[in-house]
């Protein structure tokens, strides 16, 4: 007993779900790795001829070709928009997968810091009437991250598939007023791969793995050699572009770079010859990247300056959110006043004008924001995480262009080594979150939830 | 569990000779296998020894572990327990705790382990909504108050600068304000703020403006906005950035907040009758107004531009090189002091009159003079601990006008005449002739018709050597250069010493000079030679199969 309270860890196996906007974690408290990484989507089968539910699949299962079944994402943006394939998805891992039983332990939920409070009541209400859990917390993703890092004192700059959001920690707490959120992330980029593609290769098939059976590496002008596999009818646009997820992510993991600086200052480097790689395609096809390499992971940077063509998926945004609270009426006046006053003479390039924030640009504006007292220790303890922050010298990129934006600031970046650490890390921080031992009084019962109130539970206790 | 147990499991078939129980079959089969092989003859084959796979278990192991397994493993129990969760009890989860669990059952009922950790702060109770309005009524009163005295004062600062008849009218007038209403009061509140602000830069007259522009007046507390402070404050246990964050009321900034809690707390506690002075004294001095204008120095220190901050740091170095310089002068100058005082000599010269003598008088002021160097250095040290960074002595030829002018005296013999006077005027006698010698100034030629020479750089040891003995600096070489010099200094018909002494017949001063030059001209020319020959052999080399020979 005495050894638990050194380490103030106190195991009561407490369940962590972490709902991202790309994997669903789910896994025991204490333990280093969640149980369960499964894709936040479903797929879900045509309406039965009979009265019944249509049938919903989870998990790797999605990936099988069926016909007439559509693949639906559960989540968007980290917030969960499809909340009957969500409670079935949790469900099913719940209680076909890890068996667990409910009475025995709390749940804790990773949530994103811009949950507006209806969102939230709403996550804790169907908690408590679809589950059976004693307790729950909602931990913020930030908060999360800083206690796997084990820095109570933190910027937290989360790159993952449909956001990028940074956002101050004070002891353990973040700061909801100065996170800041683009959609210049992951799925981001997957559109600029695509529409990198279309246009240098205007007639190569993308194609998608599952409708491959054979297939004989070619160069590319040469036409492709494969034979296709016997599917069922009816495969759903859907299914395919699921699919077809799984290229960008290759693509993305394998070919991109980050220049070193902006790229259109220094173009002819990257030209060179030995920045070529080349890349298989589903259909065996093999092309070669050279500067593209470069612009793509370069467009997380300077959105402004690759445009998309379908420029109404990511509009413009420069990642001031109004976070919505209780009070979220209070919140426009509150923008407006606070950039009079507290910054009293912004840098040129904070100003109104400012439509489109790249990465850096972003951490930047939100270092500024963050009260003087502490910026100091906020840009010594910067830490990178998410999917995306893999991408080869991204954590340099950021380094060097914030040394130079903030040439008072000892700038210090904190990034996980290890790839599947960096993309689980809110779901590990928030597995040691739930077994301290100081942390149990944290756990609200469905009881005191009803009898404290919406409002007071929400903004004095998931805090 | 044996080998054999292993090899069982293992389905391996084992060696006849391990198996004395199936020998007699095993043989037989052995004996057919022994048969069918052709390729290796009999002997050979038995040789291999057996085919078993080795499967040593030491049986030390086995006893460990199963010692340990009869010990009984220590009990744990999966225990539920309940942690405080706010105000109510909480939910019951299980955890594992050591101990049986008869034993566990039998303990009375302790509280869970990590309550101890949780901290309540001591954060006064806010009283009613009538209180609050007393409270700060008299908060703007007191600030009022703080203010006219403050006029005042300033006032009769004014009156003794300037010799100008006061206007005993305003002072009533600010007097009467006090009673008007609250708005009004704020606003005298700001002007108060405004002229503090206005003090507190009156040196720096560029700044004020911004200043005074940048910081806007206290804001109006209501009932409400306070109580959701205080709230706030307890939940968040006085982490300002986070009370700040989650303060819901638009428009003010962390100062104002830690300002009204401070001040309203200060209010409270002033009310109970056993509060501690110091504690109020403590939360009454906090400036909102000095804390908002040390926010927005920082923030002018930090958006310094990197030429801003090169420059500055320029000055700080230049600034340290000055000190330096003023340290290094305040050494040189000791240096010189300790310079002109030399040694006193009290005994008689006589014993320095013979060439022995004069090489101990040599030798004695090389201890005298590293004395005095040692005490150098240690005023020296003595400097250096009193500042830290210290500057290298100077080297005595660049500091002062040392020149290596024949017509100069040279150091040493300003010093050797020095002494000579020294102690001839000490002993009053005659100096003799080789004392009066050495005080002469003497000239080039002079010098060398006496054969005196003075050895300026060169390393010599003490006491008297033969120039015979004398080893040139020229032949400091590897023993095969040397034997090729004495060659052609053979092949040249000059005369060597014989043998490895390397001199010449007569070893006058002149000569040995002459002769350590010609060796090392020799030495030079043979290296020169052996280049030569290198790079042309090369050079037919490179002919030979570029084929132009
Ligand atoms: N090694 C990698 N290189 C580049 N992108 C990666 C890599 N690994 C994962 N990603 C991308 O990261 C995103 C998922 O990140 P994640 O942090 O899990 O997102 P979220 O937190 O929103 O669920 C996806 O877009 C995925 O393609």
């Amino acid at each position: 007993m005495s050894g638990s309270a050194v380490h103030g860890g106190d195991e009561i196996n407490a369940i962590v779900l972490d709902p991202g906007s790309y994997y669903t974690r789910i896994g025991y408290a204490g333990d280093d790795f969640p149980k369960i990484t499964t894709p936040s989507f479903f797929a879900i089968g045509p309406d039965p001829p009979k009265k019944g539910k249509r049938t919903r699949i989870f998990g790797e299962a999605i990936g099988v070709p069926r016909s007439n079944y559509e693949v639906k994402p559960i989540i968007k943006d980290s917030l969960i928009v499809d909340w009957d394939a969500a409670i079935e998805q949790y469900k099913y891992y719940f209680e076909d997968v890890l068996k667990i039983n409910y009475k025995e332990q709390p749940i804790l939920i990773v949530e994103p810091v811009w949950a507006t409070t209806e969102y939230r009541q709403k996550v804790v209400e169907e908690f408590f009437a679809n589950f059976d859990f004693p307790a729950l917390y909602l931990a913020k993703s930030p908060t999360c991250i800083s206690f796997q890092q084990g820095r109570a004192n933190c910027l937290v700059v989360d790159i993952g598939h449909d956001s990028v959001s940074i956002t101050p920690v004070i002891d353990g707490m973040s700061l909801l007023r100065n996170t800041t959120k683009t959609h210049y992330a992951g799925a981001f980029l997957n559109a600029q791969i695509q529409d990198m593609l279309n246009k240098k290769y205007p007639n190569l098939d993308l194609c998608a793995k599952y409708l491959v059976r054979d297939r004989t590496p070619t160069k590319y002008p040469e036409e492709a050699k494969y034979t296709q596999r016997q599917l069922p009818d009816n495969i759903t646009d859907s299914f395919y572009e699921y699919q077809q997820l799984a290229l960008w992510h290759e693509i993305k993991e394998t070919m991109l770079e980050v220049p070193e600086k902006k790229l259109a200052s220094d173009r002819e480097t990257y030209k060179d010859e030995t920045h070529k790689r080349s890349f298989e395609l589903p259909l065996g096809q093999l092309i070669e990247l050279g500067i593209e390499r470069f612009e793509l992971a370069d467009s997380l940077f300077d959105p402004k300056s690759y445009p998309l063509r379908d420029q109404d998926k990511f509009p413009p945004t420069n990642g001031e959110v109004s976070i919505k609270t209780m009070y979220d009426d209070y919140r426009p006046v509150k923008r407006t006043k606070r950039t009079e006053s507290s910054q009293s003479s912004p840098p040129p390039e904070e100003e109104e004008a400012v439509t489109i924030r790249g990465l850096s640009q972003l951490v930047a504006h939100t270092l500024t924001s963050v009260d003087i007292d502490l910026r100091a220790s906020m840009a010594h303890n910067i830490i990178i995480s998410g999917g995306t922050s893999l991408i080869t010298q991204l954590t340099e990129r950021i380094q060097a262009d914030l040394s130079n934006t903030n040439p008072g600031l000892k700038v210090r970046l904190h990034a996980v080594g290890s790839s599947a650490e960096r993309s689980s890390q809110s779901w590990i921080g928030g597995s040691v979150l739930s077994s301290l031992g100081t942390f149990h009084q944290m756990w609200v019962t469905k009881e005191e939830y009803q009898q404290a109130g919406a409002e007071k539970i929400l903004n004095q206790r998931f805090r | 569990m044996s080998a054999n147990d292993i090899l069982d499991v293992l389905n391996v078939q084992r060696d006849s000779l391990d198996l004395p129980a199936k020998k007699k079959q095993k043989v037989l089969n052995d004996v057919a296998a022994v048969h069918r092989q052709t390729g290796l003859s009999r002997e050979l084959y038995s040789l291999l020894g057996p085919n078993t796979p080795p499967a040593n278990l030491s049986n030390a192991t086995s006893s460990g572990t199963k010692s340990k397994f009869n010990l009984k493993p220590s009990p744990w129990t999966r225990q539920s327990f309940t942690a405080q969760s706010g105000d109510q009890k909480g939910a019951e989860f299980f955890h594992w705790v050591k101990g049986s669990k008869e034993l566990i059952e039998q303990e009375p009922e302790k509280p869970y382990i990590f309550e101890k950790f949780n901290v309540r702060l001591d954060i006064p109770e806010l009283p009613d909504e009538a209180t609050f309005d007393t409270y700060m009524s008299e908060l703007l009163q007191d600030e009022e108050d703080a203010r006219v005295k403050e006029e005042e004062r300033k006032k009769v600062a004014e009156e003794s600068t300037k010799s100008n008849s006061t206007e005993p009218k305003t002072e009533t007038a600010t007097g009467e304000k006090t009673d008007t209403q609250n708005e009004e009061k704020t606003e005298t509140g700001t002007k108060e703020e405004k002229r503090s602000t206005h003090e507190n830069k009156r040196s720096a007259p560029d700044e004020l403006k911004n200043v005074e522009q940048s910081i806007p007046p206290r804001h109006n507390w209501t009932y409400e906005e306070t109580v959701h402070l205080f709230e706030l404050c307890n939940a968040f246990e006085l982490k300002w950035p986070i009370i700040f964050d989650r303060f819901k009321y638009p428009g003010l900034r962390e100062e104002d907040l830690k300002d009204q809690f401070y001040r309203v707390s200060a209010k409270i506690y002033q009310s109970q009758p056993n509060a501690s002075h110091a504690l109020i004294e403590s939360l009454k001095s906090f400036s909102r107004v000095k804390e908002i204008e040390r926010k927005q120095y920082l923030e002018k220190l930090l958006k310094r531009t990197p030429a801003e901050i090169a420059e500055e740091e320029s000055l700080v170095i230049e600034a340290r090189r000055f000190e330096l310089a003023a340290k290094k002068m305040l050494v040189e100058r000791s240096q010189l002091l300790t310079l002109l005082d030399s040694p006193q000599v009290t005994q008689s010269t006589q014993q320095y009159q013979s060439s022995q003598g004069l090489a101990n008088l040599y030798n004695n002021l090389m201890i005298i003079d590293k004395h005095q160097k040692k005490r150098q250095l240690q005023q020296q040290l003595r400097l250096a601990s009193s500042s830290e960074p210290l500057p290298p002595p100077i080297p005595s030829a660049a500091s002062s006008s040392y020149k290596r002018d024949r017509t100069f005296q040279t150091q040493l013999q300003q010093y050797l005449s020095n002494v000579l006077r020294q102690s001839q005027s000490v002993n009053g006698r005659e100096p003799n002739a080789i004392q009066q010698l050495l005080m002469k100034r003497l000239t080039v030629k002079e010098e060398e018709a006496y054969g005196l020479h003075y050895h300026a750089n060169e390393r010599l040891t003490p006491g008297v050597m033969l120039r015979s003995t004398q080893r040139l600096a020229g032949t400091q070489q590897r023993q095969s250069v040397l034997r090729s010099v004495n060659t052609l200094l053979q092949e040249l018909d000059i005369p060597t010493g014989g043998g490895t002494t390397w001199r010449p017949v007569m070893p006058t001063r002149k000569t040995m000079a002459k002769y350590d030059e010609l060796i090392r001209s020799v030495v030079v020319l043979l290296d020169v030679k052996r280049a030569r020959d290198k790079l042309e052999s090369e050079i037919k080399l490179i002919k030979s199969q570029r084929g132009i020979e």
